[in-house]
């Protein structure tokens, strides 16, 4: 199973890696990604690639990833090549219009790739007092929720609970929910 | 303890290699792809309760220096930094080298090949081979966690230090590894003077050259013999139609390719020591191929150690690219390439127009919102807008944003330019403003040497020290201005800039609070006056706390006044923040909530005014 993470530095990119490994590694399975620090984390764009099973290379190549994780949507569209044939990509979206585009319409429909547009922005600035820091766990739930991977709601909440420093702990088990809640409303 | 499994940064990987072979003493100065050890160090050394010494240098030849002397009393040592960090730390790498050392001396050097955060993706293979000293390149966290304690045994074997040289790949891949105990070395630190083997007379340097040619020599018979477990071979099930050398995270990349190709006419030659080159398992390998790709990031290393290169298709003759990253996709193109076949990779042409009607484009790194620099560089530019600008290396080269940093070459160099520029307007009886930045941390890596020139040599520019009280580029370590230190417990004394700069000879020197755009200002004015009649570096000190240290300070809401932005970009040209933004249909400036700080700054920057604070009732 080989995922990539895409979003803009400082959006919280990294902890998600962290949280797929945890998850890995209670399952006993191998895992070897690669994360972005340093200059690039200023703000620009950012990828991580997360790769589960017997693989010696951290690096996804295009056209191999099952799941694409997009905290922004334009940092989504540039890295969609990633995404294999039939992959699903979270997408967290501002400009839902954009996804009108009959191109990449047309390239989701040729690839078979399915997506899941997650207005993040909209929901943590009606629930969480537009807390943008909880984009990261928000996105897990509805990962969780969709069984991406075949990674249950369960297994990201307990990591998420291991993994979270305790002052964020109540909130990022809110923001779980409220990803989890996005799915079914959906 | 039973053997632990865990999920590890490959820089933390190393590190808990480290603590585990007994390393007593551990020194760094940060730079990406390298700043997550040393802070790892102390983690793991604090959680094992060994007595491990962990302390940052103020630089990298400091930090070097440091260590390598711990192990001329018998402790493990360790010393991390980038590549670029070990231009700086040549001097001692080059000189000890030639010393019979005492107790294991390990240098981490982090490449950046791509690069993906440095001013180079120079090659530390070849500084190893300048220096005579052996070389370990990890594919892998793994590999690099044994390839610590090896080169610790090693480098006691030898008595000579040994460089381990994870690529960013390895230094931030994220991978399963085990834990182990510590080794517990009980080792007293034992000085025995011995002017031979610890001075460097020249005298000494004819005994110790040659000595040291014949250490590299033993080296390279042990890396042909003993060191299976680095330097191997896949061979192909089918006659093979290719040989693969590969070094380093290459190795892993090929194997991932050739496993989803399904490829069983391609052996492999895995290299992992590739100085001194154990020549004759290579050597052996090419003389059972007729066609031979070497892949290695980022010089040709291996290739050029090679006797006989005329059937190898490698970065040396051109056939790999001579410069960047060995990603997936471009070893892919090589293996097709050196096999005459074509790469079956699908067009994405609807995806190509969809980018391009959107008009996406890869977003480049800016200072974060509310970050305190800004400010100053607006400061700055709106002070001397015909001035030079010298910059330095961290967060603050991204000033190039709003056109305030006009060179930088390497740490430290923002002060030693402005005197270059200084005198060459000197000679021809002209003076210009020049204003150089340069953060806290590498005003005292390598800022200090270039002031107390300026100042005896009498140079008339503005030095802005900017001081958010932290290394931050490399994810916010301490340094001396902050007093902090890494393991629990330990605490250091802070070295105020303020009195460096006073220590440096520097007569004029004034703080003030960075958000404030018109008192910096007039700071400056005034020590470009002191500059100009003195003929002397003034000293300008910005003040405010990296916004990555998430401190407390008071919100400001703002919004842009749409009746009264005339849509003149003067505030996303020279005043560049992520949370204000240009939308091209209304031709106006708007704030994007999703990223302002509400810092407030921006009010003074809207030369028409309409940045406004949104007052608490909402107007």
């Amino acid at each position: 199973m080989q995922y990539i993470i895409v979003g803009l530095g400082g959006q919280g990119i990294l902890f998600a890696s962290r949280v797929l490994g945890e998850i890995a590694i209670k399952r006993g399975e191998n895992v070897i990604g690669s994360e972005v620090h340093g200059m690039a984390q200023r703000g620009g764009s950012v990828i991580s690639h997360f790769k589960v099973g017997s693989y010696k290379s951290p690096l996804i190549s295009a056209g191999d990833a099952d799941v694409l994780l997009a905290f922004d949507q334009n940092e989504a569209i540039r890295n969609l090549h990633f995404l294999k044939n039939g992959g699903y990509g979270i997408i967290n979206v501002h400009k839902m219009e954009v996804f009108q585009n009959e191109s990449l319409k047309k390239y989701l429909t040729k690839r078979n790739i399915s997506t899941f547009l997650l207005k993040g922005y909209e929901i943590l600035n009606e629930h969480m007092k537009g807390n943008y820091l909880f984009l990261n766990v928000l996105i897990l739930g509805a990962m969780g929720a969709l069984n991406l991977g075949g990674i249950s709601f369960d297994e990201v909440e307990d990591a998420v609970s291991k993994l979270s420093p305790a002052k964020f702990l109540d909130d990022n088990m809110k923001a779980l929910d409220l990803g989890k809640m996005a799915t079914h409303e959906s | 303890m039973a053997t632990e499994r865990a999920v590890l940064l490959g820089n933390e990987a190393i590190a808990r290699a480290v603590v585990e072979a007994g390393c007593e003493v551990a020194c760094a100065y940060p730079g990406t792809p390298s700043s997550e050890i040393l802070p790892a160090i102390a983690k793991f050394a604090d959680l094992l309760d060994t007595k491990t010494v962990v302390e940052w240098g103020t630089n990298e030849k400091v930090a070097y220096e440091v260590a390598i002397s711990a192990s001329f009393t018998g402790k493990r040592s360790c010393v991390a930094m980038k590549h670029v960090g070990l231009n700086v730390a040549a001097d001692p790498f080059m000189s000890a080298a030639q010393f019979d050392i005492e107790g294991g001396m390990l240098l981490i050097v982090a490449d950046d090949p791509g690069p993906h955060s440095s001013q180079t993706e120079q090659d530390s293979r070849l500084f190893g081979l300048f220096a005579k000293v052996p070389v370990l390149d990890p594919s892998s966290a793994r590999e690099a966690m044994e390839m610590v304690k090896d080169g610790f045994e090693l480098s006691e074997r030898h008595k000579i230090p040994v460089m381990l040289r994870p690529t960013v790949r390895v230094d931030h891949c994220r991978q399963d590894v085990e834990l182990n105990d510590p080794l517990r070395l009980e080792r007293p630190a034992k000085f025995v003077k011995d002017v031979k083997r610890w001075v460097c007379l020249p005298a000494h340097v004819k005994t110790t050259h040659p000595k040291l040619n014949q250490k590299m020599d033993a080296v390279k018979e042990e890396f042909t013999k003993n060191f299976s477990k680095y330097n191997f071979e896949i061979t192909a099930q089918e006659k093979p139609k290719l040989g693969i050398i590969a070094g380093g995270i290459s190795f892993a990349v090929v194997m991932d390719l050739l496993t989803k190709l399904g490829r069983k006419d391609i052996s492999v030659l895995k290299i992992g020591t590739p100085h001194p080159l154990p020549l004759d398992l290579v050597n052996d390998f090419i003389a059972r191929h007729e066609n031979v790709l070497l892949l290695e990031e980022t010089y040709p290393v291996i290739e050029l150690q090679i006797t006989d290169r005329r059937n190898v298709k490698g970065r040396w003759n051109g056939y790999v690219p001579r410069a960047g990253e060995l990603t997936p996709e471009v070893v892919e193109e090589l293996v097709c390439k050196a096999l005459g076949e074509t790469c079956t990779r699908d067009a994405d042409e609807d995806l190509k127009k969809a980018i391009e009607e959107l008009k996406i484009t890869p977003k480049p790194p800016m200072l974060c919102p509310g970050c305190p620099h800004r400010a100053s560089f607006f400061a700055i530019r709106k002070a001397f807008p015909d001035g030079i600008y010298p910059s330095d290396i961290g967060c603050y080269t991204l000033g190039v944003n709003q056109k305030t940093v006009d060179t930088s070459i390497c740490m430290g160099a923002s002060v030693t330019q402005s005197s270059g520029f200084y005198l060459a307007h000197k000679v021809d009886g002209q003076l210009r403003p020049i204003v150089a930045t340069i953060g806290d941390s590498t005003f005292f890596h390598m800022g200090l040497p270039g002031l107390v020139n300026g100042v005896y040599n009498k140079h008339a520019f503005v030095l802005a020290i900017l001081d958010n009280q932290v290394t931050a580029m490399t994810g916010g370590q301490p340094h001396p201005g902050t007093g902090q230190k890494l393991r629990k417990g330990d605490s250091g004394r802070i070295v105020p800039i303020e009195r460096a700069v006073k220590g440096c000879g520097v007569e004029f020197v004034k703080r003030v609070e960075a958000y404030d755009i018109d008192e910096g200002v007039k700071a400056l004015k005034e020590a470009w006056e002191y500059a100009k009649d003195h003929r002397e570096p003034a000293v300008v000190i910005f003040g405010h706390p990296c916004m990555l240290l998430r401190q407390e300070q008071p919100k400001v809401p703002v919004r842009v006044e749409e009746e009264t932005c005339v849509g003149c970009k003067f505030c996303i040209n020279f005043f560049n923040c992520p949370g204000l933004v240009f939308d091209e249909s209304s031709k106006k400036a708007y704030i994007d909530e999703r990223f302002c700080v509400k810092c407030g700054v921006c009010v003074n920057v809207c030369p028409h005014g309409a940045i406004q604070v949104i007052s608490e009732e909402g107007k």
